[in-house]
């Protein structure tokens, strides 16, 4: 991987930067659109890099069931079995154990789970993750990590964390062996729940062997924590981590969450929420997210958002016609996604934009007085953009903050 | 201003009214001048509530196959007034579908000519149309002010098909001759000068009389007797007959094929599919026995009616019922709603016509051959044979990448130009900031890319992935397109006599049982039932649980 950052913010944290990977460079911070079963949710890969998006993610958890490692090895890798030639990222599958499967059991040697297929007890090891991923080829992979629910309390965040540090070991070893490092860049994930001291011990072991990885994430979050903790541990997992790699927030995805990140510093998000959200007809737009089965837009003749270069909008779709199909015919589904994704893009490459030309601080304000307006700004993100030197609510008295999360979001015909 | 007929004969003329024919439709503008021209027989794509299913808008416009569109209008009734009619401009239709107006023509129906479920009945002024809602009456004032807004290229008249339980008495055939020809009087009639409403151009007519050919050729005779006085005011530039204002025929096949197996049920008790999933024509076959009854028909409806007149045929059932048709009558537009079933559940067509003489295929495994040694019409992409198939989809067309290799392989195979067998990456891509640039410097815009693999499809099938049937979608439309390009070359060069030979080939090698439908159709159900019932309140579980706080209600 070479990795540069070509601008920092004057204020903020937030910077530019261009990864080079094996299938090509990636301008960050960006949004990762998440394919997991190999296809961005009805579209074809050509579909996908017309929007300009050209990093995505695959699921090992999932591919690793269904087509298979062996299937996987025989197309060539999931580049070239799902026609897609840019970057790819995979997780390390461990966070789909856990979520998915009841019966998983942390050893130290690895989880312990039912196989899907027979029931048999099946062992998932570092050693066996990255062998998967390395079958699967994607240009980034991550380490297997002892994923704890993000409320979870008590000495078993800290056993997850350690046993982390130490499964991360015997990733690097096994990945360096592989002789596929050159082509396949690891990445760290940094846990330690929601509790300062413990991350920081994190931050301390993994930077140490920062020779050794290619980029760190954070995660053991997303998990249902009070946005004012998250955004704590998006700092100080930030602040701490190198200069000269880049820093991955895993699962993040609404516009808010993802512009406060980036101004904390970090690089790369992904989530399923654009493309899913897309599927029930929520379209997400500069102003909020818009409800398309609503019965307000039946007879509406605009587009989802006016000037926007998706091919759903640019081709003049209308609410209208979206509100007539969506939820029932999968084409709509089709256009909202494409949609989706591309505000994904345009709000974080308005970021690039902005930080490139030095008004990133103005870029934030804007996009919160649109977006939010006067339903009101989220708490937590007044309080997490101060932190880094912006004011949001500066010259606007009348600006109400909602406490909490307090996103604006179309809830009925009313609304 | 004196424009074009709509459809012109070309070729050969031939001996009689009725044999392989090819022709040519024009849709022109207003002022004459011409927007689209295509050659005849031709695909005519089906539509749901007013998009090609499976296809986003660019999907549609890389799809070269698509050029005619069958519009069916009920869906939009959910709403009063229909949404359609409230956009603006001269060519409302294309606008708010995203249809290119100089590439797509768009025929109006109001029903959905595949939709062969119970209805109730129609009445002496209204149609029974069905939308989301439930059952909407449609007057034939209603149509005559939807179409004049709508401005289709064609528009079928309402047409009174009884889809209430068969059989239907001799009086229900009767009255329904009486309202259809009253219906098709109804929008041709031109209104008072003072409405802005004018005659739609292009009227086509359903040709009704169900089962019974005396039926039919007593409605084609209606359509041609000279016009009764009373009717006669409303009808000007003055017609003469009825038929002087239809400008073709329009033939429903799925209420005939329905009343073939009501009736072959009577005596053989196979039970329908009781499954909300399936549509009552999904499970119509067709053989030689029922293509007969069906040219019989046809016959009888058009035996008094002029030869130069397009033929526009409904819900074939397969590839050798559409030649036989196009070999026994003489059609000219074909739905091609079954290839794109076929995408719905897991199909990948891999058929031609004229049959290659070599059906082997050294790098693409051909289709299986059944029992009777004839071969299937394509795969079934959800079989676990193609778990490990890393070859394109069809093996009788080649993929647009080895196609233009330095080396091509020997086969002289056509080319399949489908977006999955002949992929290309995007022309442009957005870029969403200035150093995006920088991202995209060392890829190529508009390369060929390799063809979609077989176990990829079938990895997608399984995992319930749209993107799944968006390939199969333009896959399909695309070979059946081929189909029909193959049809026109082989009536062009060879006339009715080799036609006709084509076609015994054609029977003789591909399997019209159609047991890969029945195989295909049970794995998606599985499928389906596995990870599409109850997926949406699954999936909504997981949104509220990822979104606490920021629930979109759904």
């Amino acid at each position: 991987m070479q990795f540069e950052v070509l601008a920092k913010c004057h204020t903020t944290r937030a910077r530019v930067s261009r990864m080079r990977l094996a299938h090509g460079v990636t301008m960050l911070p960006t949004f990762m659109p998440v394919a997991t079963q190999a296809a961005i949710k009805g579209l074809t890969p050509q579909q996908v890099e017309a929007l300009g998006v050209n990093l995505i993610l695959n699921n090992t958890y999932h591919l690793n069931l269904r087509p298979g490692i062996e299937v996987l090895k025989e197309a060539g890798g999931a580049h070239k079995f799902q026609g897609w030639n840019h970057n790819l990222l995979t997780d390390s599958g461990g966070f789909q154990l856990v979520s998915l499967s009841k019966f998983t059991k942390i050893t130290e040697e690895g989880a312990l789970f039912a196989s899907p297929f027979d029931g048999e007890p099946t062992m998932l090891t570092p050693e066996e993750s990255i062998s998967i991923q390395h079958a699967i080829g994607a240009d980034i992979i991550m380490q297997l990590d002892d994923v704890v629910p993000s409320l979870t309390v008590g000495p078993r965040v800290e056993e997850a964390m350690w046993r982390t540090v130490r499964w991360l070991d015997r990733c690097i070893n096994f990945h360096q062996k592989s002789g596929r490092d050159d082509v396949q860049n690891l990445f760290a994930i940094v846990q330690g729940g929601l509790e300062p001291d413990l991350r920081d011990k994190c931050l301390d072991e993994m930077i140490t062997r920062k020779d050794r990885v290619a980029g760190y994430a954070i995660g053991g979050l997303s998990g249902g924590e009070e946005k004012d903790i998250f955004w704590r541990v998006i700092k100080q997992c930030a602040d701490s981590l190198p200069e000269d790699r880049p820093r991955y927030s895993m699962g993040i995805g609404f516009a808010e969450d993802l512009l406060v990140c980036v101004a904390l510093g970090v690089d790369m998000a992904d989530c399923v929420f654009p493309t899913r959200t897309a599927r029930f007809g929520v379209a997400l737009t500069r102003n909020g997210p818009l409800n398309l089965r609503l019965g307000k837009h039946a007879t509406d003749m605009r587009p989802i958002e006016e000037g926007c270069p998706c091919p759903t909008c640019s081709s003049g779709t209308t609410r209208a016609l979206l509100n007539h199909t969506a939820t029932l015919e999968t084409a709509a589904a089709h256009a909202i996604t494409q949609h989706n994704l591309v505000f994904q893009a345009r709000v974080m490459g308005g970021a690039r934009e902005a930080i490139m030309s030095g008004t990133f601080p103005q870029y934030l304000k804007d996009f919160f007085s649109n977006y939010f307006g006067d339903a009101g700004y989220p708490g937590w993100c007044v309080n997490a953009l101060k932190s880094v030197g912006v004011d949001l609510l500066e010259g606007r008295p009348d600006t109400k903050v909602i406490p909490g999360d307090g996103a604006k979001w179309e809830y009925s015909d009313a609304a | 201003m004196a424009s074009r007929p709509l459809f012109t004969l070309t070729g050969s003329p031939l001996a009689g009214k009725y044999g392989p024919r090819t022709g040519r439709i024009d849709i022109d503008r207003q002022d004459g001048t011409s927007i689209l021209q295509t050659d005849t027989p031709a695909l005519l794509t089906a539509t749901s509530r007013g998009v090609v299913p499976h296809l986003s808008r660019d999907n549609v416009h890389l799809t070269k196959a698509i050029h005619h569109i069958q519009l069916p209008f009920e869906s939009f009734l959910d709403r009063n007034p229909p949404v359609l009619t409230l956009v603006e401009g001269t060519q409302p239709l294309h606008t708010f579908l995203g249809f290119d107006p100089n590439k797509h023509a768009i025929t109006l129906t109001l029903r959905d000519p595949s939709d062969g479920r119970k209805m109730p009945p129609n009445g002496n002024d209204f149609v029974s149309a069905h939308c989301t809602r439930g059952v909407r009456k449609v007057s034939p004032s209603a149509w005559k002010s939807y179409v004049s807004k709508c401005k289709p290229d064609l528009v079928v008249a309402l047409s009174d098909t009884p889809f209430t339980p068969a059989p239907h008495s001799q009086k229900r055939l009767t009255k329904s001759i009486e309202r259809s020809i009253a219906w098709l009087a109804d929008i041709l009639r031109v209104p008072l000068p003072d409405e802005a409403i004018t005659r739609p151009r292009n009227v086509l007519v359903h040709l009704a009389g169900g089962v019974e050919a005396e039926a039919r050729s007593e409605f084609a005779e209606r359509l041609t007797e000279p016009i009764e006085q009373r009717d006669a005011p409303g009808l000007s530039p003055p017609l003469n007959t009825l038929d002087d204002g239809v400008a073709g025929y329009v033939f429903d096949l799925q209420p005939l094929h329905a009343a073939f197996s009501a009736e072959a049920s009577r005596t053989n008790s196979s039970p329908s599919p009781a499954n909300e999933l399936l549509h009552s024509s999904d499970r119509q076959r067709s053989s030689p026995e029922t293509s007969i009854a069906l040219v019989e028909l046809l016959h009888a409806s058009l035996d008094p009616l002029p030869a130069d007149k397009p033929r526009i045929i409904n819900s074939p059932v397969s590839p050798h019922e559409i030649l036989r048709l196009v070999r026994d009558i003489g059609v000219d537009l074909i739905d091609g709603s079954w290839a794109q079933r076929a995408a719905d559940i897991g199909i990948a067509l891999d058929f031609r016509f004229p049959t290659p003489t070599d059906t082997s295929c050294a790098n693409a495994p051909v289709p299986r051959a059944r029992a009777n040694g004839k071969r299937d019409l394509g795969h079934n992409l959800f079989d676990a044979l193609y778990r490990h198939d890393r070859s394109r989809l069809a093996s009788c067309f080649l993929d647009g990448q080895s196609a233009s290799s330095a080396v091509p392989p020997p086969h002289g195979l056509p080319v399949c130009e489908c977006h999955a067998c002949s992929p290309r990456s995007p022309a442009s891509r957005i870029l969403h900031s200035s150093v995006d640039s920088q991202a995209w410097a060392d890829v190529r815009p508009y390369a060929l890319q390799p063809p979609v693999m077989r176990s990829y499809v079938h990895h997608l099938l399984h995992t319930h992935e749209m993107s799944s049937h968006a390939l199969l979608a333009m896959h399909n439309l695309t070979a059946l397109s081929r189909f029909f390009a193959g049809v026109r070359e082989v009536i062009a060069r060879g006339g009715q006599e080799e036609f006709e030979r084509e076609v015994e080939r054609f029977e003789t090698t591909y399997d019209e049982g159609m047991a890969l439908w029945d195989e295909a159709e049970r794995m998606w159900l599985e499928v389906e039932r596995a990870r599409g019932k109850g997926r949406l309140s699954r999936e909504r579980e997981k949104q509220a649980a990822s979104m606490i706080g920021t629930a979109v209600d759904l």
